[in-house]
């Protein structure tokens, strides 16, 4: 009986605060979602997308495949080289999301397992993500750069 | 028939026992042993060499075998097979004649394979009914047979022969399923026979189409990432502490390679180094600048400076920088009679370079004898194929006049090995052993790869949908090996302090 009169005076009450007002904190909580959810995220509402499309969220979900502590164990410079690649969410869509998954489903222990083995998965992501880098420089836009396919599904290069 | 004589008629005995009589099941009484020892004479006097004990289990397998029988009548297996290729060793022996038809039985669910030669992959289609699929690795195995026979024949000269197995090959392959496996690749070395003993000059070669197939095989396989990863690594390490650095490429192409040591460089701790690329050979147009684009966009000092093809001595080193040399897939063309590799080795080690990485294919294609060398490529490069079809890179089952670009690029290394001779043949592979000892002789002594490239190598090729690569380590070296067969090995190198070397002057040039 209480309860029902509870739930009926909440729902007559105004809503007092709406996530949308605040970006910044919107930004915070996306940052911590992992790359789908994110991508689902950014299909809400225009705020969502935009704020989504910050590079600074799949800065964080990148940083969190390298390392699980909250400090940031990558070089300093790391952020001026991936944002001139083509920016974190390029990285995390080509590079570290496909790599990632491909590693979980190969077994063993997987770059979760080990520091060692997450940062070097990092830097293999950063590698290959280079060469993507280069080759739209190469093609200018014409057609797809091709050295990242094999990342997908099987695919006839043909 | 008297009442304790055995009708040993395979078929009444299984009744017998279907009846639940067991008259023959030993049992510990005088009685029953003696009848037994009886029974086992009896046996061997009409030519059964079986105890009376096993024959509960003949039944059990007759009535397997009944069965079997049956359900690969149902599905459409030929009776025959019993009469025709399976092959009894000694009928007399009950219980084994009867394991070895049962044995041989298809399992009612796949096609047979009956062939204890040549294991030949299966088709992804299990359409094809088991009687053709025999007659199809028949066909297989038989080409490969009249291949060998070919390449010995055009060993002895005798043209007129090899003429007559080639036409006798061709009207094998309809046989035979060309979109995968030996099938393929024997298409290849077919017509590079053919092209040997018809004495067609060599088609002419674009740089155009050189690089095509070069960007597709690079796309369709890791072994040249694997080569380029391998030896980025090794130069990334052998460059630590250094300010300035000089990276000699034998064989630029499209600059595949750079990009990755470019942005390793540049997240370097201590901060990149001013580096200096010296491209040699074949390359697409404008890569120095879209190299120079990527690495002023990352923050790397750089500078670019092409040079033509065979022009080693143009290269100019300046005092104080470290110097890298990377040859993947190069030195083996020097390897000629009258090549110049000996030169070539002796202008490299002049440049005293910090590191020399080396990649070659893990082939012995350079044998003198044609036909060792024939035999060699065939089973090297039906590993690669078959390498290829899995990554999805080999386009599939395809018609035989369509190839897929990557195929393409390695059939134009099969036809130089199998129809040239002299300077024209290029393509002389030879394994890591001997390049170790011409290196040695050169004045090069070994490094060793570390674990941090075998790490990278080994994640690098979990990331290929195909499970069968693998990453192998040989005295310091590194090898991409498919099922085992290794395809092509990475090494790193160094001048060795004992040779005598003249120091390097600014500014010189080397004449050859």
């Amino acid at each position: 009986m209480g309860e029902e009169e509870k739930h009926k005076v909440e729902q007559e009450k105004p809503c007092s605060y709406n996530i949308n007002d605040n970006a910044d904190l919107l930004a915070e909580i996306l940052a911590r979602l992992d790359g789908r959810s994110l991508c689902a995220a950014a299909c809400v509402c225009r705020l969502w997308g935009a704020v989504s499309r910050k590079d600074a969220v799949w800065e964080a979900l990148c940083n969190r495949h390298v390392s699980s502590s909250a400090t940031d164990s990558s070089f300093p410079g790391t952020r001026t080289v991936v944002a001139a690649l083509g920016g974190y969410r390029r990285l995390y869509r080509r590079c570290v999301g496909p790599i990632f998954d491909r590693l979980a489903a190969s077994g063993d222990h997987g770059p979760q397992s080990s520091a060692v083995a997450a940062a070097a998965a990092a830097r293999l992501s950063l590698s290959l993500f280079s060469i993507d880098c280069y080759e739209r420089l190469s093609v200018g836009g014409r057609q797809r750069p091709s050295s990242l396919l094999f990342l997908g599904s099987a695919v006839d290069v043909t | 028939m008297p009442k304790d004589a055995i009708d040993t008629n395979p078929l009444v005995l299984r009744n017998t026992f279907a009846m639940g009589r067991h008259p023959y099941h030993p049992q510990p009484t005088d009685e029953d042993s003696s009848s037994a020892s009886e029974t086992d004479t009896l046996l061997a006097g009409v030519g059964y060499t079986v105890r009376s004990s096993d024959l509960l289990n003949v039944a059990d397998r007759l009535e397997k075998l009944d069965s079997t029988i049956i359900a690969a009548a149902a599905a459409g297996v030929p009776p025959e097979f019993l009469c025709s290729s399976a092959v009894h060793y000694n009928p007399s022996d009950l219980a084994s004649w009867i394991d070895s038809l049962l044995t041989e039985v298809p399992p009612q669910s796949s096609p047979s394979m009956w062939m204890d030669a040549v294991c030949l992959p299966p088709p992804s289609s299990f359409s094809i009914d088991a009687h053709r699929l025999g007659e199809e690795e028949d066909a297989g195995i038989r080409l490969v047979h009249l291949l060998m026979t070919c390449a010995d024949s055009i060993q002895h000269d005798d043209h007129v022969l090899a003429r007559s197995l080639i036409d006798e090959m061709r009207l094998l392959l309809p046989l035979i399923g060309v979109g995968y496996g030996i099938g393929k690749v024997s298409i290849f070395f077919l017509d590079a026979l053919d092209r040997r003993i018809s004495f067609l000059p060599q088609p002419t070669k674009s740089v155009l189409e050189d690089e095509i197939l070069y960007s597709h095989f690079y796309e369709a396989c890791p072994n040249i990432k694997f080569a380029h990863f391998t030896a980025n690594q090794a130069i990334l390490e052998a460059f630590n502490g250094c300010d300035r650095v000089h990276v000699i490429d034998l064989s630029l192409m499209h600059g595949l390679q750079w990009p990755a040591l470019i942005q390793a460089l540049a997240l370097r701790p201590g901060g990149p180094p001013a580096l200096r690329l010296t491209g040699i050979g074949p390359q697409t147009p404008k890569v120095g600048l879209r190299l120079a684009e990527l690495a002023r966009s990352v923050g790397v000092p750089f500078s670019f400076h092409a040079v033509a093809a065979g022009r080693l001595d143009s290269v100019r080193v300046k005092p104080g920088e470290a110097v890298a040399i990377n040859s993947v897939l190069q030195l083996h063309l020097l390897l000629s009679e009258t090549g110049p590799i000996d030169s070539v080795l002796t202008l490299i080690r002049e440049l005293r370079p910090k590191i020399l990485t080396v990649v070659e294919q893990e082939a012995d294609h350079n044998k003198p004898a044609f036909l060792d060398r024939f035999t060699e490529a065939l089973f090297y490069y039906s590993t690669l194929f078959d390498s290829l079809a899995a990554s999805g890179g080999g386009g599939g089952r395809v018609d035989v006049g369509c190839s897929a670009p990557a195929e393409v690029y390695l059939q134009r290394e099969i036809c130089n090995i199998v129809c040239c001779e002299g300077s024209e043949r290029v393509e002389r592979h030879e394994p890591m052993g001997r390049w170790r000892v011409r290196l040695g002789r050169a004045g090069f002594e070994p490094m060793h790869l570390g674990s941090n490239a075998f790490r990278q190598a080994s994640m690098l090729l979990k990331l290929f949908s195909s499970e069968g690569y693998g990453v192998e380590e040989v005295e310091g070296c590194l090898s991409l090996s498919w099922h085992g067969r290794l395809l092509i090995t990475a090494s790193a190198w160094r001048a060795r302090a004992d040779s005598a070397v003249a120091p390097p002057a600014c500014h010189r040039y080397i004449v050859w």
